[in-house]
């Protein structure tokens, strides 16, 4: 039998994580991996539409504490994320599986690593259960 | 009267306050009389399901249904209901999107029929005997219809021309909607019958809107006194009149009620709670300015609040029911 591997969706914003780095350095190390201006810019929709579509989690990297590029981005994000974990879990879905890091890391060689630390907490929770 | 247009409608899962919706016509529903024939309206006229069976196929001019589907019986009569008719209007929330009884699909069956007929503390079921969709009784066989285990949109389950929503529709867009069909002036196919505006802009209360609104503290609609002319969000209520239609004539606002979001989402949306989460979190005072965690969590229920009358239709929800849908 082939070991479990969660499937997870990736939301980066562009002002904090991986912008030094050439794309194409960066993107064949990382699967489901989507680039965006502002983790504000991650809307409702698109994280429900990854669940819908079989992933087994979400993970949003923003930049941390006072370093929005747009002022409060970052907190609106993780504001939507409270909610949006109690959403998840009247679904059924656990809201662990739903995640945000608010910090930085311009080279972004820390984002495959910290997918991966995602996907071995996801391991341990199995494939995602619909209602 | 063989010349005047055929008109059947029919409840499913619903409370029938949709038929109330088309009694509420008043003296209008002389003249919708006048105009049309209506075969078949089980809450009013003493019609029976044979009589629409015996119709020819695309013979009626309208189908009404109202209610989602839950059960196999609502499922049978939504599929003759659109062999008959040339027409389907999902008439109310219910039927459009999944409505109030859609937050059934937040628990399993099993948790409902345990709740239902065994745990609620009014239930007395010693032999513990939940409904069966057939039971052998003195050698004869009873049924039910099989309740399933999703409530379901009318969409889900039958092809639908259009779309009036509402918890109920108001008169004046029934009315409209019925002299559209009648007259033949019909929108695309696949239209909502009602405007395209959210409710925000239509609301009396918008110019007491300050530039940029931040909720401090939460609260709900019965646990103050809400002032009846400044905007519910200024004041801490969530109302969800920024993500929902309006057409309602304001109903709720007009008598101190913030908007639940009977009248779904607004154009070129399909989930209109995820709409409402984004607007709230960015409504809600938070970040460098509080605990964003803590209010957030003062909001009691956010997935029952922002899908009150949508959680069959939302992204997470929605299940397709029809071979052909």
């Amino acid at each position: 039998m082939e070991a479990y591997v969660p499937k997870l969706v990736c939301f980066s914003c562009d002002f904090g994580w991986g912008y030094v780095t050439a794309h194409d350095i960066l993107a064949p190390q990382i699967d489901n991996w989507i680039r965006v201006t502002c983790s504000s810019k991650v809307d409702s929709a698109y994280i429900f539409e990854a669940f819908e579509e079989g992933a087994d989690g979400v993970l949003i990297l923003g930049c941390p504490e006072g370093r929005c590029h747009f002022e409060d981005g970052n907190f609106r994000t993780e504001k939507k994320i409270y909610l949006l974990q109690k959403v998840l879990e009247a679904y059924g879905i656990e809201g662990f599986r739903l995640r945000m890091i608010l910090s930085n890391n311009p080279g972004g060689e820390d984002i495959p690593k910290r997918i991966e630390e995602m996907k071995k907490a996801l391991g341990k929770l199995g494939p995602m259960k619909r209602r | 009267m063989a010349d005047k247009p055929k008109i059947a409608l029919c409840w499913l899962a619903s409370c029938a306050g949709c038929d109330e919706a088309v009694v509420d016509l008043n003296d209008a529903i002389l003249q919708v009389a006048e105009a049309v024939d209506i075969v078949l309206w089980p809450i009013a006229l003493d019609f029976k399901y044979d009589h629409l069976e015996s119709f020819g196929d695309k013979e009626l001019a309208l189908g009404i249904l109202h209610g989602a589907v839950r059960n196999s019986e609502q499922e049978e009569i939504a599929k003759l209901m659109r062999a008959k008719s040339k027409l389907i209007l999902a008439f109310g929330s219910c039927a459009c999107f999944g409505g109030t009884v859609g937050l059934a699909n937040f628990r399993t069956r099993e948790d409902i029929f345990n709740w239902v007929y065994r745990d609620a503390p009014t239930v007395v079921n010693p032999e513990g005997r939940f409904p069966q969709p057939e039971t052998r009784v003195d050698g004869k066989t009873l049924t039910l219809p099989e309740f399933y285990d999703h409530v379901y949109t009318l969409d889900q389950v039958i092809d639908v021309d259009y779309y009036l929503p509402g918890c109920p529709p108001p008169p004046d867009l029934v009315l409209n909607a019925v002299n559209a069909v009648a007259s033949g002036n019909l929108p695309p196919k696949g239209s909502t019958l009602a405007p395209r505006a959210a409710l925000c802009d239509t609301c009396p209360r918008n110019k007491t809107k300050p530039e940029r609104i931040e909720i401090t503290t939460v609260k709900r609609i019965h646990e103050v006194e809400a002032d009846p002319e400044t905007c519910f969000l200024v004041q801490g209520i969530i109302c969800l009149g920024f993500a929902t239609r309006s057409g309602c004539g304001e109903t709720c606002i007009g008598v101190n009620t913030p908007c639940r979001g009977c009248f779904g989402p607004v154009p070129g949306v399909t989930d209109a709670g995820t709409k409402a989460l984004s607007a709230l979190s960015c409504l809600v005072k938070g970040g460098q300015y509080g605990d964003p965690k803590k209010l957030m969590e003062s909001i009691d229920d956010p997935a029952g609040y922002c899908y009150r009358f949508s959680q069959p239709s939302s992204i997470l929800g929605r299940k397709s029911r029809g071979e052909n849908v």
